[in-house]
């Protein structure tokens, strides 16, 4: 118990960062199986976020950790907010794609999307079920 | 050390926690295939009291582990006279309606003008409370692994005690215990509240190092992987489980050499060790072994 | 109202007929060597997906898809018999169903490496409209998997009621050490029955995925749940048992459907199945896993 209190005390108080960021996704296709051109939307309180670091990671919902992706590092694009990234999934189907922010602000966002031959759409709600 | 590498390792111990939980059931000479459902409990009841109600994550853990415990104690007593594939079977079912109750539960909070908290099969999402409060992944990795030290260390112990054997010897041979006057059923009840507070507590970690948690999250696939890594790294000890995980998720890293054929391989390297070693790389003989000579008088 | 009754309770006899004949899989391979293989699913999902690679490449007929899937299934089960079951045979059952869990990983992973996309179509038993009676819906193609899987069941039946490898086979349930000392070579029973259960999974898949008219990687973990709970529900070890077992299966979620609607319905079948082992009833708990210490 000691231990565990040492630890936390270890831990810098910092002011709380009270509003999330939101982000949105946009992918392209490229022709080979199975790689997007994606582009990343990130804002915050409404406002877009520039010179964040932005790190894509993808995982399937349906089967966790079965598949290994390596994180991109997104490129600021041209306009404020926007991010690139290259992902190479290996196959279609929902994949819960990790935006893991930091610089200006702090976060994980994990965002549903739908992967097919066109490109990619965010999943509707309650579409997700079990089985 | 990258953010990603950090990750890595931070699952590494997350996951050790789940198969501890599964271990320390397999000691008590029951297999369990539902582990997953007190790992989801402590998920949804950590996030829930630190992200809606702004508990601190110490005593939401806490919180969590007890609520862990209890749900391990609300499976465990009704299956107390089931033994073998029907007590797997069992929590099987537990842990599968433990998920879809997780589907059902909607509890939202407006918080800071965004309405937070379990909807359901969408998921939990915005479980922040780390990155609210600063706590960088190399932070959050020491915390992880602290505690996973403080686990190993009293489970350890335990083994080494008198309280070590008499739960090898439920495990191997419960009439005969029963016989030496071991209380079995109360036992493994408190085996079953212990292993369901670790779970949990990997559970709450695992929450807030991903900030989003889903139902799906806390599948079948989940439970018999922790029980897979219990076996695998060896029943002789507490690093055995451990060993596991790493040996899985190491290898989920290592995977660019072998393209996608990942579990192709480690699937079938799985099944050849248990055909050497069915009681896992460290099982008791083993570990017997090398205790033994390293306390060799010289 | 009786009308929804007895709809419901056809179409859940339509669907308990599949769950039953992966039951009587399961069962089978359970009855004689006391394990569970786990990856009993994932070698139907590996049967059928060499199905569908023979569909997608040469565009066969439905009765070449069925022996396709038919052969696959016996193809993974006697890998897996010899990988997971064989070598433990007189040790630890934890072992040999763990093993047989990590093959299920395997062929997860295979599958979905030769065939990446995440659904693929299948053809079905019977384009066109169902039949309607007396205000009631039946699908023809349900009907045709009622009709196999009575066949099938009745044909198991005269194989283990009326031949020398049924009754080897049913003395082995009963004790395979004597059956071992009578004479009997169970090292082949064995064999031969993981065979016969992989080939009945077979079946049960290709009906299965005719019937659905898709196939998704996530078959093999859905039929090795439906058919564990069918298995329990009908009192493990039993042959009969699986086959009511997987009836009431199809019937609960049937009904649960509709009077709880489908977030209830896996729900009500896995708390059935959880009070039930809790109320530990005779009928149900007469095996024991394993013959020797684990």
């Amino acid at each position: 118990m000691r231990m565990l209190a040492l630890l936390l005390a270890l831990l810098p108080a910092t002011p709380v960062l009270a509003q999330s960021a939101h982000a949105d996704l946009t992918c392209r296709f490229t022709g080979t199986d199975f790689v997007y051109d994606c582009v990343v939307r990130l804002t915050r309180g409404g406002q877009p976020v520039s010179g964040a670091q932005v790190v894509v990671g993808a995982d399937m919902p349906s089967m966790p950790m079965a598949h290994n992706l390596a994180p991109v590092k997104a490129k600021p694009g041209r306009q404020p907010g926007e991010y690139h990234a290259r992902l190479d999934l290996e196959m279609t189907g929902e994949w819960a794609v990790k935006l893991r922010l930091s610089g200006p602000l702090r976060d994980l966002l994990v965002l549903h999307y739908e992967f097919d031959e066109r490109g990619a759409r965010p999943v509707p709600p309650r579409s997700r079920t079990g089985r | 050390m990258d953010d990603f590498t950090l990750g890595v390792l931070t699952n590494i111990g997350l996951f050790s926690f789940l198969a501890l939980s599964a271990y320390l059931l397999l000691l008590a000479g029951e297999m369990s295939f539902g582990q997953q459902a007190f790992f989801g409990v402590g998920a949804y009841s950590g996030g829930v009291l630190t992200a809606l109600y702004g508990v601190p994550l110490p005593l939401a853990g806490l919180a969590a582990m007890l609520l862990g415990a209890l749900a391990a104690l609300l499976v465990g007593l009704p299956t107390l006279r089931l033994r073998g594939l029907y007590f797997a079977m069992a929590t099987l079912a537990a842990a599968e309606v433990a998920r879809l109750l997780f589907e059902l539960f909607r509890f939202q909070r407006e918080i800071d003008g965004e309405l937070t908290g379990p909807d359901g099969t969408q998921g939990f999402r915005g479980i922040r409370w780390i990155f609210e409060h600063g706590v960088e992944p190399a932070e959050f990795l020491l915390l992880v692994y602290g505690l996973l030290a403080l686990a190993l260390a009293a489970l350890m112990i335990v083994e080494r005690s008198r309280l070590g054997t008499v739960l090898r010897s439920v495990g191997e041979d419960p009439g005969l215990a029963a016989s030496l006057g071991v209380d079995v059923n109360r036992f493994k009840l408190g085996v079953a509240a212990c292993a369901g507070a670790l779970a949990a507590l990997g559970g709450v970690l695992f929450a807030h190092h991903n900030s989003y948690i889903e139902p799906r999250n806390f599948d079948i696939m989940l439970g018999v992987h922790s029980l897979a890594y219990a076996l695998i790294g060896g029943l002789g000890t507490a690093l055995g489980p451990l060993l596991g995980v790493t040996l899985d998720i190491g290898l989920l890293e290592s995977s660019r050499v072998f393209g996608g054929t990942r579990m192709i391989v480690f699937g079938g390297l799985v099944a050849v060790l248990l055909i050497v070693r069915p009681r896992g790389l460290l099982d008791e003989q083993l570990v017997h072994r090398i205790v033994r000579h390293s306390f060799k008088r010289p | 109202m009786l009308l929804d009754l007895l709809q419901n309770t056809i179409d859940g006899i339509a669907s308990g007929a599949s769950y039953a004949l992966l039951a009587v899989g399961f069962t089978l391979i359970f009855g004689v060597l006391r394990r569970v293989n786990l990856s009993f699913g994932p070698g139907i999902m590996f049967g059928c997906y060499a199905a569908t690679w023979m569909h997608l490449n040469f565009q066969s007929g439905l009765i070449v898809l069925a022996l396709v899937a038919v052969a696959g299934a016996v193809l993974a089960g006697a890998y897996v018999e010899r990988l997971c079951f064989a070598p433990h045979r007189s040790g630890s059952a934890i072992a040999a169903m763990v093993a047989s869990f990590a093959l299920w990983m395997q062929f997860e992973e295979l599958v979905t490496l030769v065939l990446p996309r995440h659904v693929y179509a299948f053809p079905t038993l019977h384009e066109g409209a169902p039949l309607e009676f007396a205000g009631l819906t039946l699908r023809p193609d349900t009907l045709a998997v009622l009709g196999a899987a009575v066949v099938l069941c009745a044909l198991l039946h005269r194989l283990l009621y009326r031949s020398r490898f049924g009754l080897a086979v049913r003395a082995t349930i009963e004790n395979p050490v004597a059956a071992g000392l009578s004479g009997i070579d169970t090292g082949q029973v064995f064999v031969r029955v993981f065979a016969l259960a992989s080939a009945i999974g077979g079946i049960a898949g290709f009906l299965i995925v005719a019937t659905h008219g898709q196939l998704t990687p996530m078959l093999g973990m859905w039929s090795t749940l439906k058919g564990l709970l069918a298995m329990m529900l009908g009192g493990l070890g039993s042959l009969p048992g699986a086959v009511l077992g997987g009836l009431a299966l199809g019937l609960i979620e049937a009904h649960s459907q509709w009077f709880l609607g489908p977030q209830l319905r896996d729900l009500t079948a896995y708390l059935l199945l959880f009070a039930l082992l809790a109320a530990n009833p005779a009928w149900m708990t007469r095996w024991t896993t394993s013959r020797s210490a684990s």
